[in-house]
């Protein structure tokens, strides 16, 4: 954790992390006994599934809940579905857990064979949705945004998180070819990537638009390289969507030149594991692998009281069970040991102004927080622009309080929209 | 599947390790060394006053957290600071009395009725002090106050001297003097050096915002200037406003307050500006000798005000269209 320094005199400046080099490649996991799906999807008692417990399923197979849903997972083995569990996750959104039981015996992946490899966008809305690394299909295909330019992010939003910088060095090749592979099937006709300044790693970048980004955070966010590489500031509440951009995971691209090339769907998700000390592991899990298994495989013990953050230090979230599933989206877990967690408190705002000094969006939090206490939300946003917020956590990072700041930001948010969807 | 029971909470995970407890334990140690001084200089009877003052404003916050069924936040030590300011700023000889009502205005009325920390619109002990100049002059006047003392310097407290006697009292207080503490006035608040190096200690620490303070002093300088320049036989020189009274305790631990100040850079230029230029306006044209109370407290006042005067955030007023 970075403490304040000694003399204060000036805002604390907090630095990306370049790429960890002695990583040279990562560790491969086997399958374990039991994968968990995690399915965006709640289950309707009422209504009748396609898929139950003890259903067997191949490699591959598309596995959705009900003839009219749009959610799928895709099955990355053999075997059988063992049990369905409901999940939830910190805003209320439910999900459903689908447990498979891989068969080892079991061989083929009859569907992907059938279907003919388009380079189509309706061909990856159907079947690419969950290839490692998230490809957002959904906002690809969504008619109401007109993508036209594709920002690949090389460099990692977040603090301490290195995975796609790994990615964009380690398979260059396959992420470039990608990148051709998702030209062709988007409208889009320009490619970025944003690459750390001081980043050394010589890559060859065929077709890209190279955004050097600083080193100090929040400079990586998407609304960042908007307003910094792009020209774009984004309206309050407005998303790079909104003005055609889509933001990618370098893996994602790597992933979908891999299953053009091969053919077949590919699950396995490059993960940094950062453990108490802070030393880095580098991973590569197939994707509904419980993360406990990661854990165990670098001994990292987890003890009552821990923290597991999946994401970065600022922007992560907390889970509250080791055996959350590796998710098309995991690039960083963290594990925080139980005396680093920082305490938080029900102080009032004592109006210090630390946190409107740091703020990159300039947005008056210590006001904002007195009306997101007494749930004004509209006043927020009309006021005191809660929806400027680029959501980088520097405001809670520094509060002298201890006010959970970000959480408060991204409750009202959240309950603005759900204010304004039931107008 | 084991349970393991993990901490669950948002983000951000990490701290700076900023509390206010750090905040408060920090203006504390940039007071000591007038603190000290005024010790040293007053005697026994000072230490007296602010063990008094500090100890009874942290019992009037522990009886009114209880009697408003608050959480106890007497461990931050935001009533001690707020005891030790009004301890440094009162005469040595105070009776014991009026020490514990002063704090009891300071904590109850300027900070509790106001919702506790951080809603205190005004500085708290400036409220207790300000009330006590009204209902009992007499205990804040230094010159009687440090009759029974034998001190080797003018035993006149300077901006009185200045008041009754015109200009022609500057003769007996050198800037010198001023700065090391020769001079009465309040316990702590005589030993401009101490104040100045405390003071500077917390702005290093980002505890106390240089743009108050550096606007403040501006403020005090220029408009001192414009008098003195202006009617040099009538009004006294810059200097000697800077560093007499509670020109200086003001500008550095008073004025700074966050609850009372703004947090936006203009504004606080502003604010700390228009402090030190009513310091001057009340002392050259006013009826008060020092008024850097009641100066303060107006800034307090004006404070909202000027706040809203802020960057833009980010997105509001371009259009992309």
């Amino acid at each position: 954790m970075i403490k304040r320094s000694f003399f204060a005199l000036s805002k604390p400046r907090l630095t990306y992390d370049l790429l960890d080099t002695s990583l040279q490649s990562a560790q491969e996991l086997a399958v374990p006994g039991s994968l968990t799906l995690l399915l965006p999807e709640e289950i309707d008692s009422a209504k009748k599934a396609l898929i139950g417990p003890g259903d067997a399923v191949k490699k591959g197979q598309k596995l959705k809940l009900y003839d009219d849903s749009t959610p799928y997972v895709l099955s990355p083995v053999a075997g059988t579905i063992k049990e369905f569990d409901s999940y939830s996750d910190d805003f209320g959104s439910t999900g459903t857990y689908i447990v498979v039981k891989p068969d080892p015996s079991a061989q083929g992946d009859d569907q992907w064979a059938q279907a003919d490899l388009e380079q189509t966008l309706e061909f990856a809305a159907d079947y690419l949705g969950q290839i490692p690394g998230a490809l957002p299909v959904s906002t690809l295909t969504n008619p109401n945004y007109d993508i036209r330019t594709i920002v690949v992010t090389g460099a990692d939003a977040d603090i301490l998180c290195d995975t796609c910088q790994f990615v964009c060095t380690a398979y260059a090749g396959l992420m470039v070819a990608g990148a051709k592979i998702l030209k062709a099937m988007t409208r889009a006709d320009r490619m970025c990537i944003t690459v750390p300044e001081n980043l050394s790693a010589q890559v060859d970048l065929d077709g890209f638009n190279v955004l050097r980004t600083s080193d100090t955070y929040p400079s990586n966010l998407p609304a960042m390289v908007m307003k910094d590489h792009l020209g774009k500031t984004l309206s309050p509440g407005a998303i790079p969507e909104d003005e055609g951009v889509c933001f990618i995971r370098p893996e994602a691209l790597v992933s979908l030149a891999q299953i053009y090339e091969t053919g077949h769907p590919v699950f396995d998700k490059i993960i940094t594991l950062i453990d108490k000390g802070g030393k880095k592991y580098r991973v590569k899990a197939t994707i509904g692998t419980p993360i406990s298994k990661i854990f165990s495989c670098f001994n990292v013990q987890i003890n009552e009281r821990d923290r597991i953050i999946i994401g970065g230090p600022m922007r992560g979230f907390a889970t509250y069970t080791a055996h959350h599933p590796v998710v098309p989206d995991m690039d960083t877990i963290m594990v925080q040991d139980s005396d680093v967690v920082p305490e938080l408190l029900d102080n009032a705002c004592v109006n210090c102004g630390e946190c409107v000094r740091i703020c990159p969006a300039n947005i008056p939090v210590n006001l904002l927080v007195r009306y997101l206490e007494a749930n004004l939300y509209e006043e927020a946003a009309d006021r005191f622009d809660l929806e400027s917020c680029i959501e980088c956590g520097l405001c809670g990072y520094v509060c002298r309080a201890r006010i959970p700041l970000y959480q408060y930001i991204r409750l009202g948010k959240h309950e603005l929209l759900t204010l304004r969807e039931n107008a | 599947m084991t349970n393991t029971k993990l901490i669950v909470s948002h983000a951000p995970f990490w701290h700076n390790g900023d509390s206010l407890f750090q905040q408060n334990l920090n203006f504390f140690i940039a007071l000591l060394p007038a603190a000290l001084f005024g010790i040293f200089h007053f005697g026994a009877p000072a230490l007296g006053v602010l063990a008094l003052a500090a100890s009874s404003a942290m019992l009037w916050e522990v009886i009114m957290s209880a009697l408003s069924k608050k959480k106890m936040a007497i461990a931050d030590m935001e009533s001690a600071v707020i005891g030790l300011l009004f301890g440094m700023m009162v005469p040595a000889t105070m009776p014991w009395w009026v020490v514990i009502t002063g704090t009891f205005i300071a904590v109850v009325l300027g900070k509790f009725v106001f919702g506790g920390t951080g809603g205190n619109p005004f500085h708290p002990t400036l409220v207790g002090l300000a009330i006590l100049t009204m209902s009992w002059p007499a205990f804040l006047d230094f010159d009687t106050a440090y009759v029974s003392y034998q001190f080797d310097f003018t035993a006149l407290a300077p901006l009185v001297a200045l008041k009754s006697q015109g200009t022609s009292a500057l003769a007996s207080f050198s800037n010198y003097d001023l700065l090391m503490g020769n001079e009465v006035g309040g316990i702590g608040s005589t030993f401009g050096l101490g104040i100045i190096i405390g003071g500077i200690y917390l702005i290093l620490k980002g505890y106390a915002r240089w743009e108050i303070v550096a606007s403040f002093i501006a403020g005090i300088l220029i408009t001192a200037t414009l008098f003195f320049v202006l009617h040099p036989d009538t009004y006294a020189p810059p200097l000697f406003h800077l560093l007499s009274g509670y020109t200086l305790i003001g500008a550095f631990f008073l004025a700074v307050e966050n609850s009372s100040s703004p947090v936006n850079r203009i504004p606080m230029l502003i604010y700390g500006f228009l402090g030190g230029f009513m310091i001057i306006l009340v002392r050259n044209i006013g009826v008060y000798p020092d008024g850097t109370i009641l100066a303060i407290l107006l800034i307090n006042l004006v404070n909202p005000l000027i706040d809203i005067i802020r960057p833009k955030a980010l997105g509001k007023g371009v259009s992309n269209a």
